[in-house]
């Protein structure tokens, strides 16, 4: 799994690429607490390029959302699709995350 | 509010009925669950939609077996029995460990996770979209049987032992 991050004005965009999974979902846990030191306010986390996500990756995302909501922070997941929507739906956690269906819903998301 | 469904114990569920499936024993290698699964997933049909999700399913039963039952101890095996039809597949999982003692804590936990849910509840919801024990840790997302009891429409339970679980997903 591969991270980056970029700007779109105040808004961080993490974009995943790969398989979060039980061996690697903990770095995006640990890019989003060196975001957050950085204070960090406004966060989308793009899921394009991920086919492949276990519970491991959920409990990170888990992880990230409860934090940012604990910190009254924004938070968008966006381009969800293929087995990760299945995963995430199975686990009926969909209305718990904040997604977005794009991008541009994302950045409208977070900087309400 | 959807039915709510519970992992029960029933070692005499035709779930664990081992004809016809084939048997494989895995060591209790944590580097390795992902590549014990996929060496399951690839005797199911190609024809099946979504393999990478029941290869994501099959390794997270794996994962418990290897991780909570036999906690990495490398003397311990897990045996797995696994069987695909056309529209049909068939696990079933036994660890060495000492069994999934919390699993009435799970179920309850799950009920209350199941009302935020019915009561579109959200802020009480953050309280149980992870299920997590003393055993935990950071790998652990906690959701894994959430999933389970969903994608598994054909059955999930336990043996009365708790080492060994049991299920089925039918694709009609």
């Amino acid at each position: 799994m591969e991270l980056k991050v970029h700007k779109a004005g105040e808004v961080y965009i993490i974009d995943v690429e790969g398989e979060m999974d039980l061996y690697n979902a903990y770095k995006l846990k640990e890019l989003s607490i060196s975001l957050l030191e950085k204070k960090a306010s406004r966060f989308i986390i793009n899921l394009q390029d991920v086919d492949y996500m276990d519970s491991s990756g959920i409990g990170a995302l888990i992880f990230i959302c409860s934090t940012m909501k604990k910190q009254n922070l924004k938070l968008a997941l966006t381009n969800i699709h293929g087995s990760v929507k299945k995963v995430i739906e199975l686990t009926k956690l969909t209305s718990y995350f904040p997604i977005s269906a794009s991008m541009d819903d994302a950045l409208k998301l977070v900087q309400e | 509010m959807d039915s709510v469904k519970d992992i029960g114990l029933d070692g005499s569920s035709t779930l664990f009925d081992t004809k016809g499936l084939t048997f494989a024993e895995f060591p209790s290698d944590y580097q390795n669950i992902r590549y014990f699964a996929l060496l399951i997933v690839q005797n199911a049909p190609p024809e099946f939609k979504e393999l990478n999700l029941l290869e994501q399913q099959i390794s997270e039963l794996i994962k418990n077996a290897v991780k909570h039952g036999n906690k990495n101890d490398p003397s311990k095996k897990v045996r797995v029995w696994y069987g695909f039809d056309q529209d049909s597949a068939r696990l079933i999982v036994r660890d060495e460990g000492e069994g999934f003692r919390r699993l009435e804590e799970w179920n309850s936990f799950n009920r209350k996770r199941l009302e935020c849910l019915h009561e579109q509840n959200y802020e009480k919801l953050g309280d149980f979209v992870s299920f997590r024990t003393d055993c935990s840790d950071d790998t652990d997302g906690g959701n894994a049987l959430f999933a389970a009891l969903e994608y598994w429409n054909g059955g999930f339970c336990f043996d009365e032992a708790r080492t060994g679980v049991a299920m089925k997903r039918t694709f009609r």
